[in-house]
């Protein structure tokens, strides 16, 4: 069953398009990756698909109902959200900002001590949040989105302003989420990110998906077709992959001769300048 | 519309813990208490011109300005995109910060007009009118805010109101000389200042239900334009 399906979606601002002709779907317990440099339309396609904003033309539809529907009290107990848009009160603590968001999603007061521990804070849980740092707000910012452990999340950059301990916590998190039945829709421009915890990315750039897959297909699909041999000598080779070099490969390895042999696999930057033309920032 | 008193609850809570660690607008339920003690020993044939005062600036300083502060921080902050993610309806949203400021201004209100030491010619009219007054200008508070994208913004905006409504009843003075300036006789301040000055005796049911009226089509006016507001704000256009 797909969670989220998007046909030809196309969101205009004034004179310029924002997102054109954008279609994909998304089934139940994937973790998607929507990929871009910033500006290229993410964000746009995440309030979309929450009911912030309307399409120019297209339809999208969430739990298989149109995406305005998403404005709806019982369909918001069923996502969470965290984007550049999230806040917290700054005058209250990490346990008052949490308690709010307990009792607007009606839950036991046990999810803010699972969801202290989730996001690494428990021992913050007194401290005001105008005297957190960026990544310990973005922590609790991603606390209140997924107190109500939901069905689907939306992660807007959730690791941006996070140091890489707490980064790579995060994504053990969401694993977890993930293997508890949570469909998540994560926007990044951290390849590496997107590398390590999607099952299938979108690359978007100027408004258009480029290219949609699985991390691995995509690389695949990308790789140059060569085979790359460091010798014990310290002499180093490109080889095209036929059955010439599956020779020369052989007789060097009975000779003992190989220190390191790996295909030339591109990462996902690499796809994306090649698609683009253009870096990623 | 669907209103849950549960999560109205929570906001309301939520926004008294910010409220009173926030002493820049706390501070300003000293106001109508102060005036109240500087007017206090006005002569008993100004006391209604008085208590009109105290009254008409304080719905500005009370239910509009700290309103509308507390609403424009919560956009400044971006803690009202984050609210309106949540299953909490645009009911649950404005019945949950505006009752805040209603019970506030209606004890600091209360307190005030005690100090003055006012009694009116029918406690239930002026309770009625009271009432009225801080939901209308809580709505007036609500729109001002959601106009604004900072607390500075919101400050300025709730101008036009302080000038037009406070201003009114003594515009309307005006009247014999400026025939337009009749229009400030409908103005909810000046039928608020009219009701005060009804003698306690030898009144009729309807001297008082005229200025209830016409305070009361305020509120319902502007309350529906403060939700149809914020529903568009629930888009982010």
């Amino acid at each position: 069953m797909d969670v989220i399906q998007v046909e030809r979606i196309r969101k205009r601002f004034g004179n310029k398009d924002a997102l054109t002709d954008v279609s994909f779907s998304i089934p139940k317990g994937e973790i998607f990756g929507f990929l871009g440099p910033s500006g290229s339309g993410k964000t746009t396609l995440i309030k979309i698909l929450t009911a912030q904003l309307n399409p120019t033309s297209g339809q999208a539809s969430v739990f298989n109902q149109p995406a305005e529907m998403m404005q709806q009290s019982a369909q918001k107990m069923r996502f969470g959200i965290l984007t550049d848009n999230s806040g917290l009160y700054e005058r209250l603590s990490i346990e008052e900002n949490l308690e709010l968001y307990r009792k607007l999603y009606n839950l036991p007061r046990s999810s803010i001590d699972e969801v202290l521990q989730f996001v690494n804070l428990s021992g913050e849980r007194k401290k005001k949040v105008n005297l957190l740092s960026k990544g310990m707000r973005q922590r609790v910012m991603l606390a209140c989105a997924i107190i109500h452990e939901p069905e689907l999340l939306f992660l807007d950059e959730p690791t941006s302003a996070l140091d890489p301990v707490n980064s790579s916590h995060i994504y053990k998190g969401l694993r977890y989420l993930n293997e508890k039945g949570t469909t998540i829709f994560l926007t990044t421009h951290d390849m590496a990110e997107a590398e390590l915890i999607c099952n299938r990315v979108a690359i978007l750039y100027q408004g258009q998906i480029q290219t949609i897959g699985s991390p691995k297909e995509l690389k695949r699909q990308h790789r140059e077709n060569v085979v790359c041999v460091d010798l014990i000598n310290g002499e180093a080779y490109e080889l095209p992959i036929d059955e010439g070099t599956a020779d020369q490969i052989a007789d060097w390895m009975k000779r003992g001769l190989i220190d390191r042999l790996e295909t030339k696999e591109p990462s996902l930057g690499d796809i994306f300048i090649k698609m683009t033309g253009s870096e990623l920032l | 519309m669907s209103i849950s008193l549960k999560r109205a609850r929570a906001i309301f809570v939520k926004d008294y813990k910010e409220f009173s660690r926030n002493y820049a607008v706390s501070i300003m339920l000293l106001f109508p208490i102060c005036l109240a003690l500087i007017l206090r020993s006005a002569p008993p044939s100004l006391l209604h011109g008085a208590i009109g005062i105290v009254l008409n600036t304080s719905f500005v300083i009370l239910p509009c300005f700290v309103q509308a502060c507390l609403i424009a921080e919560e956009k400044e902050r971006n803690t009202l995109r984050s609210l309106m993610m949540t299953p909490a309806t645009t009911m649950d949203v404005l019945i949950g910060k505006s009752t805040l400021v209603f019970v506030m201004s209606a004890i600091v209100l209360t307190i005030s007009t005690y100090i003055l030491g006012y009694e009116p010619a029918s406690i239930w009219a002026f309770v009625a009118a009271i009432i009225l007054s801080i939901i209308l200008y809580t709505a007036a508070g609500t729109i001002c805010g959601l106009f604004s994208q900072t607390v500075l913004e919101a400050s300025l905006s709730i101008i036009p109101v302080a000038v037009i409504f406070t201003g009114a009843p003594g515009g309307a003075f005006l009247v014999d000389d400026y025939p337009i300036l009749k229009v400030l006789e409908y103005v909810p301040s000046s039928q608020l200042v009219y009701l005060l000055g009804i003698p306690n005796i030898g009144f009729t049911t309807g001297d008082l239900l005229k200025p209830l009226l016409i305070i009361l089509a305020w509120t319902v006016v502007l309350t529906i334009v403060s939700v149809v507001l914020y529903q568009r704000r629930l888009k982010d256009e």
